[in-house]
């Protein structure tokens, strides 16, 4: 499953995968790939792939497994030190992305999680 | 294989009629150049500029940077795979002009990477302050993709540094400098004594803007691989690698490897510096296992006592870089890591995204995102405006007179993690 | 000329020793013992105009007191900075010159400087609000510590910009600083794989955080019939403090007998610690070492039993090394005793 708040996301892939779309903040999106990762689901992306930092862009995709299994300690440190991570960033940048950008900023996004489908 | 780079000292470029290398000049014909840029139809318009060291000038956004080289003997062509066929380089002479690098700019998408000033404060944290450098403002054509845009630029840059090198081919160099790795059975006998080193080189490979070459091929699909050091030199190794200005490798980083360089130094001295595996930086965390083992598994299989592991970029490639000292020093393999931080402004917050007690030797390129202060400049190639959207900058960045309040993130180079400055932090 | 104000304790002062550590805080005009030498590397630029002295049981044992008095003094003079020691491993030491400095930084707003071995308990106490230079182990290193400590106080003295850790010769405090070094990152990491592969010795530029992770035992299978001990390092002792546990930076441990003890009384316990206030625990110890809920259990049966002996030290400023040697002592006796569980209180 995809777990994002990137509206291109949810549009392309909708049909082929299970897009699950968060209304919210980049940090929202990591908290809700954290707590299905308590439930037993696996991260299958890195939680801060891509080089444009926390602060630069709000979007993010992340992949999941579909399935829940025993909880994999591994992937739970993943998340928590992502968020811990995105936490020390400077987010005042993010005011200033106006269309434009928006839009370069989810294209790469879109593209970072496509490196991960194999497309 | 055994490599012969001859150094043609560059100090100081000109615009002239002719293109050539004269006294340590080089003269550029800026109308050929163009034209060079312009065969390419995505872009419609080309600008080519100087940037020399010591002048006020300031240029933004920097795409890539890449040095004149060119193949005077031997098999194959500068940039395998890319503007020249597959075959295998790295072996024969190679010319360089040392002290000058081709510049690509552009606005490829909107938020805009890498300063680089040629004097002032921030001159000290980039090397290509120092360099004589020709920069490329190319105009692409209305509605092209970002994708596009980006393939095109990356080979303006490699086409004009070809032209460029291309001016050196018959010329004898300043200085030669010779490079040899011996194959390893070779290598065994010649040096029994010294401990067995190679050079663990993580290449970024996320997607869009985010990719590396290795001739020609995105190292994304690629699984961890050898690679003879002086195959970097002829630029088997190349980047697409647009985001992240302060810990990306350009494509003169790449040609100019300094692990390679330190690591010759010492070669049949000290060490035997046995060759480079090449690893990944993928976003799939099975990718990041799959890199991860092979590189583990490549080092057991050359027999190395130790390897140097450079990292490119930050975040999740931490993972990589992790998971490689992890699995490496596991097989009783002694590992040095070089790495940069982002400890926060003050300095505080965990350098790394990832961390692990075997990770006990770490080199730091320096925290990227200590704050600087850029003075204006007299003159700006590029676009000024987005100093306040690049990496690292914030809130206020861009001042009315000019200057830059900004993280230390948006100099090109400025942490590199190949270990290519003496930045540093404790 | 910049002025500084310098404190030492009894011994380097020529006082005395241990026989003497209980003086109050005095004033001397000048220098005074290890002053001469930090007068001297300073060339001109910086005069310690006056010199505290100070017993190290008195300013441990009466530290509001003693603080308050010592800030008086230094305020009298109105320095540009207060350095203290350097302590170098004398804990008690170490703990007052981290303290007092960390007082006159806050209260005095004055720039501060204090050195002392890397392993003294006041160093991992101060060095992430305070300057501390790293120093050897013994009086033996004070050429070295004065070398490495005068420069750095001129600097602060003067107001300037500190540079990083390496370069400034301070502990590294939890921030990290930019700085140029001589030879770029690649060369000085050949330099670091080689000492590596050598086993020589190496200094990493970027310390992995402390993992320190114990992994957890499984659950005591059947908690009733568990024997279970009670190890503390909150200084319950019998009343008297027979053993002189310390009240801070404990060099020893205490293993008492607690076989026929029900209840602990104000009679016949109380606790040696002095990093919290001692009224609840002298009124009854079991606040801190639940002897009498224990003895309640074993009696209901919902545990085993409790074991006879109880293991105590403070853990007041206690170095780090010496907690974890006591506790690998006690570990092998409950062992050997045929303990199942401990519980561990601390304060």
């Amino acid at each position: 499953m995809i777990i994002t708040n990137n509206d291109w996301v949810l549009y392309k892939y909708r049909e082929k995968f299970n897009v699950v779309y968060i209304d919210g903040t980049f940090k929202d999106v990591l908290i809700a790939v954290r707590d299905r990762l308590h439930m037993g689901y696996e991260l299958l992306t890195h939680p801060l792939g891509g080089s444009v930092k926390p602060g630069e862009t709000p979007y993010k995709s992340i992949m999941v497994s579909d399935d829940k299994k025993s909880i994999s300690f591994s992937s739970i440190y993943t998340i928590e030190n992502a968020i811990i991570t995105y936490d020390k960033f400077n987010k005042n940048k993010l005011k200033f992305i106006n269309d434009k950008i928006a839009e370069d900023l989810k294209l790469i996004d879109l593209t970072v999680l496509e490196s991960a489908l194999n497309i | 294989m055994k490599l012969e780079l001859g150094y043609i000292f560059i100090k100081d470029i000109q615009f002239s009629d002719v293109s050539k290398v004269e006294d340590g000049t080089l003269y550029v014909n800026k109308e050929e150049v163009k034209a060079l840029i312009l065969e390419d139809e995505h872009f419609k318009k080309a600008e080519v500029e100087l940037a020399k060291p010591g002048e006020s000038v300031r240029i933004m956004p920097v795409k890539d940077v890449i040095e004149p080289r060119v193949k005077v003997e031997g098999p194959g062509g500068i940039f395998p795979g890319m503007i020249s066929k597959v075959e295998t380089v790295g072996s024969g002479k190679t010319n360089v002009l040392k002290g000058a690098a081709v510049l690509t700019t552009g606005k490829i998408v909107g938020f805009q990477e890498g300063i680089i000033d040629m004097t002032g404060p921030g001159a000290d944290y980039t090397p290509f302050s120092k360099l004589c450098n020709l920069v490329l403002v190319c105009e692409p054509i209305d509605g092209l993709k970002q994708h596009e845009h980006e393939k095109a630029l990356r080979f303006a840059g490699y086409k004009v540094a070809s032209y460029l090198g291309g001016l050196a081919k018959k010329l004898t160099p300043d200085q030669v400098e010779v490079f040899e790795t011996p194959t390893l059975t070779e290598g065994l006998k010649m040096y029994p004594g010294l401990p067995r080193v190679a050079y663990v080189c993580m290449l970024q490979s996320q997607g869009l803007l985010h990719d590396t070459y290795v001739y020609g091929i995105d190292a994304k699909q690629t699984l961890t691989t050898f690679i003879y050091p002086t195959e970097t030199m002829d630029g088997a190794i190349v980047s697409g690698n647009c985001v992240s200005a302060c810990d990306k490798n350009t494509t003169y980083h790449h040609l100019n490897n300094p692990v390679i360089a330190d690591l010759f130094a010492e070669h049949g001295k000290t060490l035997n510096f046995v060759g480079v595996i090449i690893s990944n930086e993928n976003v799939y965390l099975a990718d990041k296992e799959r890199s991860s083992n092979w590189s583990a598994k490549l080092a057991e299989f050359l027999g190395v006592d130790g390897v140097v592991v450079s990292e490119e970029g930050f975040g999740n490639p931490d993972t990589d870089l992790i998971m490689n000292c992890k699995k490496i020093e596991s097989k009783g393999i002694k590992t040095v890591l070089i790495t940069d931080e982002y400890a926060g402004r003050d300095g505080t917050s965990q350098s790394l995204a990832d961390a692990d007690a075997l990770a006990n030797a770490v080199v730091s390129g320096g925290n990227a995102n200590e704050v600087i202060e850029l003075p204006p400049m007299e003159k700006i190639i590029g676009h000024v405006e987005v100093a306040d959207i690049i990496a690292g900058g914030f809130d206020g960045s861009l001042h009315k007179d000019g200057s830059i309040t900004a993280e230390l993130q948006v100099i090109t180079g400025a942490t590199n993690e190949m270990g290519f400055n003496e930045l540093s932090a404790r | 000329m910049l002025k500084i104000v310098h404190y030492i304790n009894q011994f380097f002062a020529n006082v005395g020793g241990e026989e003497m550590a209980h003086i109050p805080a005095e004033v001397r005009e000048g220098v005074v013992g290890p002053g001469l030498a930090f007068q001297q590397a300073f060339k001109g630029e910086a005069e310690i105009v006056a010199t505290i002295v100070c017993g190290d049981s008195y300013f441990n044992e009466n530290m509001d007191e003693a603080k308050s008095t010592v800030i008086k003094m230094v305020k009298e003079y109105q320095p540009d900075l207060f350095i203290a020691g350097p302590a170098f491993n004398a804990g008690r030491y170490g703990v007052a010159c981290g303290t007092i400095a960390q007082a006159v930084k806050d209260e005095l707003n004055i720039p501060v400087l204090t050195g002392m071995y890397a392993e003294n308990p006041g160093a991992d106490m101060f060095k992430n609000t305070i300057y501390i230079v790293s120093t050897k182990n013994s009086a033996a290193g004070m050429r070295d510590a004065v070398k490495k400590m005068a420069p750095l106080a001129l600097k602060l003295a003067k107001g300037e910009k500190i540079g990083a850790s390496a370069e400034e010769g301070y502990m590294p405090n939890g921030k990290r600083v930019n700085f140029f070094e001589k030879d770029r990152g690649s060369k000085r990491a050949v330099k670091m794989l080689l000492a590596k592969l050598a086993d020589k010795e190496f200094e990493t530029e970027l310390p992995m955080p402390d993992f320190d992770r114990v992994a957890p035992n499984p659950a005591v299978k059947d908690i009733t019939k568990a024997k279970i001990a009670l190890v503390t390092s909150g200084g319950i002792v019998p009343k008297g403090n027979p053993d002189h546990i310390e009240s801070s930076n404990a060099s020893k441990y205490g293993k008492y007998d607690i076989d026929g003890v029900m209840d602990l009384t104000e009679e016949t316990y109380q606790t040696a610690h002095g990093g919290y206030d001692p009224v609840y625990a002298n009124l009854d110890a079991d606040r801190v070492l639940p002897v009498d809920v224990l003895r309640e259990f074993e009696k209901e049966g919902k545990i085993g039993s409790l074991h006879r002996y109880y293991y105590s030290t403070v853990g007041n400023g206690t170095a780090v090394k010496n907690a974890k040697g006591f506790a690998a002592e006690y570990a092998k006796e409950l062992k050997a005793d045929g303990v199942d569980a401990v519980i561990l209180t601390s304060t």
